[in-house]
Order: C-alpha cells, then structure tokens, then sequence
C-alpha cells in the first residue's frame, strides 16, 4: 500500500475523513461540544454589525454569539485555522490555484467573473441563512449531528441534500 | 478555559481540519458542484467516513462516561426549510461554511464572495431570530436522538451505524474508486481542460 505523505495532492477522501472525524475527541474532551462552523459567522458578522448598529447585540441570540467565551472563539479559531491548514497543504504538495475553478465558467455558462462572485455571494448568504435557521452546518449537522444520531440533524441533511441537489439540476449546468 | 487557551486548540484543530479538507481535494468547487450533480462522490465518501469514525471515538467517550452528547434541538419546519437552502447555497457558492475558508486558503478569489456572502447571511439571519423564533423554533421535541427513542443505548446504535456506513462505503468505492473521481488537476474537473480565458484569473492551471 502507498505510503500517506503529506506532500501528496491527494489522499484517499477515506484517511481524510478518518481524521475529520477523529477532531471530535478533542472537541468533546477538551471545549466540550461538537464539531461546527457555522456559529462563528454569527460571532464575526454580530461583532460587524455592531460597529454600525450597537443595538444589535441587544438581541440575545446574537448576545450569546458574540459573548467572549471560549466556546464562541474556540470555533472562529476553528475556521481561521481551517484556511491555514488548507494553505499550508497546498504549499506542501505545491498544488497552485487559478482565481476561479474552471468548472464555474461550465456550470454557469458564463466565463464572467462578476457574475461568479454575484452567484458566490448569494450561495453564501443562502447557505448561512439556511444553516443557522436550522442551527447547523454540515458540520454541525453533518458530521456531528447524524453521528450523535440526532433526529434535528438527520433532517436538516436530508433536506441539504435535496436542496443541493435540486439548485444543482436546476440551475447549474453539468460541469 | 481561558479564551486563548481554546483559540489555540481551534487553531490547530482548524488546521488540521483544513489539512484534511485539502488533501482529499473535498473543497473544491468540482467535487461539491459534481456531488449534488451526483456525478461526483468525494464529497459523500469523506464525509460518510467522518460520520463513521465520529460515530465510534463519541461512542467510546460516551460509553464511558467521560463526556455527555450535544445534539441539536429539533425543529420540524425549520430544520426542513433551513437544510433546503443550506444545501441550495451550497450548490451555487461550491462550498459549505467550512470549506469556504479551504477555498479562502488556498486562493480561490470567489470564495471571499461566498464568505462575505455568508457573514451577511449570518447578519440577516441574527435580526430576523427574534420574529422567527415563535413561530419556528419554539415548541418541538427537544434534543431528541434516535437512541432515545429507540430506547437502546447511544454507544451501541452509534456502532451500528458506523458499520453499516463502512459496508456502504466499501460498496459505493467498489462500484466508484475514488480515483476516478478526481480530475485532471485533482479538482474534480472531469474534462481536463482548462478553464476559458477568465478575465481577473489566468488561462490555465498554475500548478
């Protein structure tokens, strides 16, 4: 069996997620919650907020996000890092980037890059939209959730799932 | 735990993280446009496969007794209805909210789009929670697992569903080696070729 080197450009997605999977014990020992990313956008975007409108942190939900605790930062921490890691492996295997993946000009019938950022734009409002009404990711829900066999994060994936897959077949030309 | 103390294990938990997300190419834009067009399956094999190896390290934490399980409330409507277009979004930015930052990090120049996108997401989400709260997320089951309701203990389901996630997986690479799935410049690319003349990008693959 080829040896995992951290230099290839790409492992079996089966060691990958053998290691995802193994951050959840020290995210249950050590900061005593799961594995999730999508509160920190609520924990960096209520701060935002707040330099325009100070009243937002009025409202609990948000007070709770952005309160300095070490749970909310744990998880901005989380996802910083989550860009460096991947920084650094790219470095490593030497795997350079263009700007733009090359399937978006395929799925989108379009080479425009204003409207690859309009489309990214508004799949990431939707997407947090979506995550933080259902309370969680797939991360959070994903990952964590169908692990501790929660009926809220089956759901919520399921319902991912088709939602994905229908903007896919509906609006994204095959790549 | 003093905030800096779990801003530096969120760091390196995050990299690693990020590490993993990146090797096994599962950020890229191809891999989670070609998933949710079902012609791709990267995507469900790593994440499966984390489902799994979770499933058994919090069913031994939990067995024996060194820590309680944190599963989400449930919310009918607005577990249906937010999952729907979490999972649109997902589609049309090419990413989940945690492979956008692998995409930040290794210079997709959309991803910061998709990530500004998400915070104001985020923001529109925090101002409309107090009028939503009533009539979407108040009321339901609570917490409610599986194990519960089935009446057997977490430990012993957790496993099972980790086994049955295993012979899966090991159907679907027999049927699908992930291999194939890759791309010419492991970013699930099928054609190979490079993308047309982007007007802010270059005209092929740097790497």
């Amino acid at each position: 069996m080829a040896e995992v080197s951290i230099r290839d450009r790409a492992w079996s997605p089966y060691v990958a997620g053998v290691v995802i999977g193994l951050l959840q014990v020290p995210a249950f020992l050590l900061i005593e919650t799961a594995l999730g990313t999508s509160s920190s956008y609520v924990t960096i975007g209520g701060l935002l907020a707040s330099v325009v409108d100070p009243s937002i942190a009025q409202i609990d939900y948000v007070a709770k996000h952005v309160a300095a605790t070490g749970k909310n930062w744990w998880q901005v921490a989380l996802v910083v890092g989550i860009a460096l890691g991947a920084f650094a492996s790219m470095r490593l295997s030497g795997t350079r980037r263009q700007v733009i993946s090359p399937v978006w000009s395929r799925a989108l019938g379009t080479a425009s890059a204003p409207v690859r950022y309009a489309v990214a734009f508004a799949g990431g409002f939707l997407m947090l939209l979506g995550a933080r009404l259902a309370d969680g990711c797939t991360s959070g829900h994903g990952l964590s959730g169908i692990a501790q066999l929660a009926v809220s994060s089956t759901i919520a994936v399921t319902a991912m799932f088709a939602g994905g897959i229908l903007v896919a077949f509906l609006f994204l030309r095959r790549i | 735990m003093s905030i800096v103390t779990a801003v530096l294990i969120g760091l390196a938990m995050g990299a690693v993280f990020g590490f993993a997300l990146e090797k096994s190419r599962v950020f890229e834009p191809g891999m989670i446009v070609g998933q949710m067009q079902l012609s791709n399956f990267i995507m469900l094999k790593v994440f499966l496969t984390a489902v799994a190896t979770g499933a058994v390290v919090i069913a031994a934490l939990q067995g024996f007794g060194l820590v309680s399980l944190h599963p989400k409330a449930t919310f009918y409507a607005a577990d249906v209805i937010g999952g729907l277009l979490l999972g649109g979004g997902i589609a049309l930015a090419g990413a989940c909210p945690g492979t956008v930052m692998a995409q930040v990090g290794v210079g997709y120049r959309d991803a910061i789009f998709a990530l500004l996108g998400g915070i104001a997401g985020a923001v529109a989400f925090s101002y409309a929670q107090p009028t939503l709260q009533p009539m979407l997320l108040a009321g339901g089951p609570g917490k409610i697992t599986f194990a519960e309701l089935a009446g057997l203990p977490y430990w012993l389901l957790a496993l099972v569903l980790a086994a049955v996630l295993t012979g899966g997986l090991f159907m679907l690479e027999s049927r699908r080696p992930w291999r194939r799935d890759l791309g010419s410049d492991v970013d699930g690319d099928p054609t190979g070729v490079p993308g047309v003349d982007l007007p802010h990008g270059h005209a092929g693959p740097a790497g």
